[in-house]
C-alpha cells in the first residue's frame, strides 16, 4: 500500500500573506491609539475640550501662518482646542462602537444560528423579521428611535442594537445553513452529538470568522451612526465632544476654518477603515483554510 | 465489550421501510434487508436508487424534511423506532459508524484531526482520553498513515483526499461499530487511490468481523467486497442474492443489465451498454402500479 505523508503547510505568496499582515497591524495600531486616546483623555488632552476662548477662535492647526503653539490642530469658532475635542470625542466612538456592536453581534448572531441551523418555524419567523426590519431605512429609523428613546449614550446604544442586528442574523443564517448541510454535521450526529452540541462545537467554530468581521466591520458602522446622529444633534448631550458634533459644527464654518471639519473627518474616516480592514484580517487569520 | 450480539441476532434487520419527502414522493418502498454479523451486505442502484437514503434512515439522518413512513429498523435487536430520539442517537453512537462519501466535507475544517476521532470514544462511549488517544493513533498507523501525531494535530485542509479518506476509516472503525455505512466510500477518489481504500476496508472489516452495508453504484466494487448483494431500483428491491450468485446468475432483468453495463478493464474499446430506457421506464411503471395497489 503506498505511504500516505503530509505534504507541508498550505503555500500561499509570501507577498500576499505580507501584505495581509501589514494591513491587520496598520489598522490594530491605529485603533490601539484611539483607544489610548479615550482611556487617558485628562491625561493627554492639552486642554480643556469644552473651554472656550473668543481670544484664540479660529486659530490655524501648527505649520500654518497664525498658528498658536500649543494648539496643535487648531481652534474652531469658540476657541476651543480641535486636538483636545477629537481625544475626547474617541470615548464616546469607542464606548458606541464597543457596546452597540457587541449587542448587536449577540442578539443577531443568536437568531442567525437558530434560524440556519434548526430551519422551520424557527427560521420562518427570524428571516420575516429580518425583512420587515430591513425595510425601514436605517437612518430614518435611527433618528425615530432617539426621538422615541430620549437622547443619550443608552439610547444611542440602543438604537444602533436594535437596528443593526439584522446584518449579522442575515450573514450567520446564510452562513450556518451552508454548514449544517455539510457531512461532518451528519458524522457529528451519527456520533451521538445533541443538536445543540452541534451547534454549539461544530457548526460555530466554522462560522465564527465570519462573526468577527462582521463584528469589527459593525464597529465601523455604529461609529459612523453615532456621528449621524451627532450631527443631526440628536446623540448625546451637547457638552460632550463627539466626531459627529464637530463635523456639524465644522460644516458651519467651512468657508473661515477648513480644518474644524477636517479633523474630526479623517479620524473618523481612519478609524472606521481601520475597523473593516481589522475585521478582514481576523478572518483571514482565524479562517484555517486561509492561514 | 457488553454488546456482543447473540449469534442468531443480525446485525441490522431493515422491514418493510418507507421513507418520503413530506407530502410528496416515496424514495424507499417497503424495503427489506438484513446483516448478519462480520457480513458484507453491498447495495447497488443507479444514482436516485434511493441506497444512501437506506443509510442515512438506519443511522439517523435523514435530510431535512424527508421522513420514514413505514417499516422498522432493528439495530442488534433493538427497534429503532420504539426509542426517543436522544436514547436512539446514543444507541446508534454506540453501535454503527460511517465512512461517508465525501471526504473533502466529511470532516469538519476548522478542527483538528484528532479530536474528530477521539470525541465520539471520550464524550458517548465513556472511553478515558488516554486510550481514546491512543486507539486514534493505531488506527492512524494501521490506514497507512506516516506520522500519525502529526496528523492527529492537523486539519483538514493539510490532509490530501485520499488522506482525508483514510482518516475517515480510522475514525469509522476507531469505537469498534458493530455495523459500519459505507456511502460510495471511493466514489470523490481518483482511480488508483479507489482501489487502495477499497482493499483497506476490507482488510480491516476482516480484521475486525464488523458487519458493513457498503453502498455503490459499481459492481466491479460490489465484486471485489461483498458476500451478498441486493438491487435497488426506484427505491424497491429487484433482486437479493450471494454476490457469487447475483453476478454469475442474475435472475432479474434490471440485475442483467446493471452487470452489463459495468466496463470491463480487460476489454478497454467495448463499447459502453447502458441499461436499456425501456426497461426503466418498464420498471417505473410496474413501481408506479405497485405504489396505486398500495392506495
Amino acid at each position: 500500500m503506498a505511504e500516505a505523508t503530509l505534504p507541508g503547510p498550505h503555500t500561499q505568496p509570501r507577498a500576499r500573506a505580507r501584505r495581509r499582515n501589514l494591513r491587520l497591524w496598520l489598522s490594530a495600531a491605529w485603533l490601539l491609539l484611539v483607544a489610548l486616546a479615550a482611556i487617558l483623555a485628562p491625561l493627554i488632552a492639552p486642554h480643556d475640550p469644552l473651554a472656550q476662548d473668543l481670544l484664540l477662535e479660529r486659530l490655524p492647526p501648527m505649520g500654518l501662518s497664525g498658528a498658536e503653539p500649543g494648539y496643535l490642530l487648531g481652534t474652531d469658532s469658540l476657541g476651543r482646542d480641535v486636538l483636545s475635542r477629537l481625544i475626547y470625542g474617541a470615548r464616546i466612538a469607542l464606548t458606541v462602537a464597543l457596546v452597540a456592536a457587541s449587542a448587536a453581534c449577540l442578539a443577531g448572531s443568536a437568531l442567525g444560528l437558530l434560524a440556519g441551523y434548526f430551519g422551520g418555524w424557527v427560521d420562518r419567523i427570524v428571516s420575516r423579521l429580518v425583512d420587515v426590519w430591513m425595510a425601514f431605512p436605517p437612518v430614518l429609523f435611527s433618528i425615530l428611535l432617539v426621538a422615541v428613546l430620549g437622547t443619550g449614550l443608552t439610547s444611542v446604544i440602543l438604537a444602533i442594537a436594535i437596528i443593526d442586528w439584522t446584518r449579522f442574523a442575515r450573514v450567520v443564517r446564510a452562513e450556518t445553513l451552508v454548514q449544517s448541510r455539510m457531512d461532518y454535521v451528519h458524522s457529528a450526529r451519527i456520533g451521538g452529538a445533541s443538536r445543540l452540541a452541534i451547534l454549539a462545537g461544530e457548526v460555530l467554530p466554522n462560522v465564527l470568522p465570519t462573526i468577527v468581521a462582521l463584528l469589527a466591520l459593525e464597529m465601523g458602522v455604529a461609529v459612523i451612526v453615532e456621528a449621524i446622529l451627532s450631527f443631526v444633534n440628536l446623540s448625546i448631550s451637547s457638552d460632550s465632544p463627539t466626531w459627529g458634533g464637530m463635523i456639524a459644527e465644522g460644516r458651519a464654518s467651512i468657508h473661515f476654518s477648513w480644518w474644524v471639519l477636517a479633523a474630526p473627518l479623517v479620524v473618523l474616516f481612519l478609524t472606521v477603515l481601520a475597523f473593516s480592514q481589522l475585521g478582514e484580517g481576523l478572518k483571514a487569520r482565524f479562517d484555517p483554510l486561509m492561514r | 465489550m457488553s454488546r456482543q450480539p447473540t449469534p442468531a441476532a443480525p446485525t441490522l434487520q431493515v422491514e418493510g421501510l418507507s421513507v418520503a419527502v413530506r407530502g410528496g414522493p416515496a424514495l424507499l418502498r417497503a424495503v427489506s434487508l438484513t446483516v448478519q454479523p462480520g457480513e458484507v451486505r453491498a447495495l447497488v442502484g443507479e444514482s436516485g436508487a434511493g441506497k444512501s437514503m437506506i443509510g442515512k434512515a438506519v443511522l439517523g439522518v435523514l435530510p431535512r424534511g424527508i421522513e420514514q413512513t413505514a417499516g422498522s429498523i432493528r439495530l442488534q435487536d433493538t427497534a429503532l423506532e420504539t426509542l426517543r430520539s436522544a436514547a436512539r442517537r446514543q444507541t446508534v453512537a454506540a453501535v454503527a459508524s460511517l465512512i461517508p462519501q465525501d471526504p473533502l466535507t466529511a470532516l469538519n475544517p476548522s478542527r483538528r484531526i484528532g479530536g474528530q476521532i477521539t470525541d465520539r470514544l471520550v464524550r458517548r462511549l465513556g472511553w478515558g482520553a488516554g486510550d481514546a488517544q491512543r486507539r486514534a493513533l493505531e488506527l492512524l498507523d494501521r490506514v497507512s498513515i506516516r506520522d500519525p501525531e502529526r496528523v492527529m494535530a492537523a486539519y483538514p485542509h493539510e490532509l490530501s483526499g485520499g488522506m482525508r479518506q483514510r482518516v475517515l476509516i480510522a475514525a469509522a472503525f476507531a469505537p469498534r461499530p458493530s455495523l459500519i455505512v459505507a456511502d460510495e466510500p471511493t466514489t470523490a477518489l481518483d482511480v488508483t487511490v479507489q482501489k487502495q481504500i477499497l482493499t483497506l476496508i476490507r482488510e480491516l472489516q476482516a480484521e475486525t468481523g464488523t458487519a458493513v452495508l457498503f453502498v455503490t453504484h459499481d459492481m466491479g466494487v460490489v465484486a471485489k467486497i461483498s458476500q451478498t448483494v441486493t438491487v435497488l431500483f426506484d427505491g424497491k428491491v429487484m433482486e437479493e442474492a450471494p454476490t457469487a450468485q447475483l453476478l454469475a446468475r442474475p435472475s432479474h432483468p434490471y440485475t442483467r443489465a446493471l452487470i452489463a453495463a459495468t466496463p470491463r478493464y480487460t476489454h478497454p474499446h467495448e463499447p459502453l451498454r447502458p441499461v436499456p430506457d425501456e426497461l426503466v421506464a418498464r420498471l417505473h411503471q410496474e413501481v408506479a402500479q405497485d405504489d396505486a395497489g398500495f392506495r
